[in-house]
């Protein structure tokens, strides 16, 4: 297990974060949410970060992606530094990187349609002619629709679809160009137990076939277990990181939710 | 009531064939725009606008200066001083929407009554007068769809990201704060520039009811707003077509056109017997 905050670096490094603060407000600076996190991942590897509501976890990858601005440290995406406070990643960097966030929820009266909400994940954007790149957009939403066996779904509107199927057409969002990370948040959410397999059953097929790196927060410490290669235990500072079988401890657990739910799950387990 | 040729003679008039243009114009721009005005949720906003362009035109009557010539810089001033407002302050948009254009409305009201201006000045700025329209407020309109189908357009993709998830948006690049504004400012411009032809009161509904209509029509996002900006032209050379024959008050004539379509629209989805029992709910 590495302990906190050092910094590993590989020579295939597709993400590393350094010594990063960020305040969710950011006027009042009155408590930072993430204070001095570093960790780096290798290309090709699962890494989950866990920890409980308020932890910070959405905060951390919403700072790395640049949606919420850092206080300090940096990041480093594909080996080029994201500079500044909300950093603007390079456009050819950024095209490798998917980003599903917590809750994704479209508004029911939108009306677009899955080949639409695909063919976004496909497009470089900028300014350009509506119809620019029709064909190979229209072949690439395809095959990537076909690949998670949504295909038939291409008309359809977002809102028309059942959780599973949302889920099926966001992970067709994240083929539909090659991609070297995925960044998920809690993408899983709201399936039932069935769906959330079948999800994770068709996401791991598609990282073994595209080498995707996946930095993934999750509450499902079984899953995190069974599929991930690392874990980065988060409560506004990074607790703890390493592989599963160790990280996920007792005492690591007890550090990152509190001795309550420990009790609770070795209870649980128990039964 | 007079008869269907003595109507179309009508067009044969420069300023009924100006009503007509302009009309098809302001339809488009506010149909397109509307388009993205609608599902964004930003539609109170577009009426607030309209509402809140009376006091620039207060501002042009007094000065004595044109109105058109206050409107435009009010209303851009107005779509950025409210796009910053919302950043900045944890007010709900509608209440600080109210707060704005009915203080707006109510100081212009008064301040028109100090100037002496008369019913049928107020009731001009209030639904407009689209047979006034000069061959100056054509150039102006027909621009302003130029750049707003352009902006739209070359944008339309990050325009469709934007509208559908906000963080999606900024992870892929989209510089959510330029795109808002600048889509506020189109907006704030279609709304001044139409309010001499439509009226401050009627100016919302160019850009809502056109999108709502092709909204229960489309099955996809493209034809969506192509169909609003159509509907909009449409209902605009209807309704002029209808305010000829009937001798009507053309703003009005358009906007209940605009109800019909929309309604239509409705009853065609069968939407209208879905969407009643969920409004009682």
């Amino acid at each position: 297990m590495v302990s906190k905050n050092t910094i590993k670096i590989h020579q295939r490094s597709v993400l590393t974060v350094d010594q990063l603060t960020v305040y969710r407000d950011a006027r009042s600076k009155q408590q930072a949410t993430l204070q001095d996190i570093s960790f780096s991942l290798e290309a090709g590897t699962d890494v989950a970060v866990i920890g409980p509501n308020g932890a910070g976890k959405s905060t951390l990858v919403q700072s790395i992606l640049g949606i919420l601005p850092r206080e300090s440290g940096t990041v480093e995406l594909m080996g080029q530094s994201i500079g500044g406070k909300k950093g603007s990643i390079p456009a050819s960097v950024r095209h490798q990187v998917a980003y599903l966030p917590q809750n994704f929820l479209v508004d029911k009266r939108l009306p677009l349609t899955v080949k639409e909400l695909v063919a976004l994940g496909w497009d470089k954007l900028g300014l350009q002619l509506p119809w620019a790149s029709a064909k190979a957009r229209k072949l690439a939403v395809q095959q990537a629709l076909e690949r998670v066996n949504a295909g038939h779904l291409g008309r359809q509107f977002i809102s028309e679809l059942s959780g599973g199927e949302t889920k099926r057409v966001l992970l067709a969002y994240c083929l539909v160009r090659p991609r070297q990370l995925l960044i998920l948040d809690e993408a899983p959410a709201g399936l039932d137990v069935r769906g959330e397999a079948d999800f994770y059953r068709l996401l791991y097929e598609l990282k073994a076939e595209q080498g995707w790196t996946i930095l993934q927060i999750s509450h499902d410490l079984d899953m995190v277990r069974k599929h991930c290669d690392r874990v980065i235990c988060l409560n506004r500072r990074l607790l703890c990181q390493g592989v599963p079988e160790t990280t996920l401890a007792p005492e690591n657990l007890t550090a990152t939710y509190g001795s309550e739910f420990v009790r609770y799950r070795h209870g649980k387990h128990a039964c | 009531m007079p008869s269907l040729s003595t109507s179309l003679d009508l067009f044969q008039y420069p300023f009924m064939q100006r009503a007509l243009i302009g009309g098809i114009l302001t339809g488009i721009t506010g149909g397109l725009l509307g388009s993205f005005t609608v599902v964004r949720q930003l539609s109170f906003f577009s009426d607030a606008l309209g509402h809140s362009a009376l006091l620039g035109i207060t501002i042009g009557i007094l000065l004595g200066v044109s109105p058109t010539v206050v409107v435009i810089p009010f209303a851009l001033l107005f779509a950025v001083g409210i796009t910053y407002l919302l950043e900045k302050t944890d007010l709900w948009t509608d209440a600080l929407l109210n707060i704005i254009y009915s203080s707006s409305l109510a100081i212009s009201v008064v301040v028109l009554s100090f100037e002496g201006s008369s019913q049928s000045n107020l009731s001009n700025l209030l639904f407009g007068d689209i047979l006034a329209l000069q061959t100056s407020d054509l150039i102006m309109s027909g621009l302003l769809l130029l750049f707003c189908g352009l902006f739209i357009g070359l944008t339309l993709r990050t325009q469709m990201l934007l509208t559908l998830n906000e963080s999606l948006a900024i992870a892929r690049g989209v510089n959510v704060f330029a795109q808002r504004t600048f889509f506020m400012m189109f907006l704030s411009l279609v709304v001044a520039i139409s309010i001499k032809a439509v009226g401050v009161l009627l100016i919302g509904a160019f850009i809502v009811i056109p999108a709502c209509a092709a909204q229960a029509l489309s099955r996809n996002f493209t034809s969506y707003v192509l169909l609003s900006a159509f509907l909009g032209a449409i209902s605009a050379a209807v309704g002029i077509f209808f305010s000829a024959l009937f001798n009507l008050p053309s703003g009005p004539s358009i906007v209940i056109v605009q109800l019909c379509f929309f309604l239509l629209a409705l009853v065609w989805k069968g939407g209208l017997t879905r969407r009643l029992p969920k409004m009682s709910e």
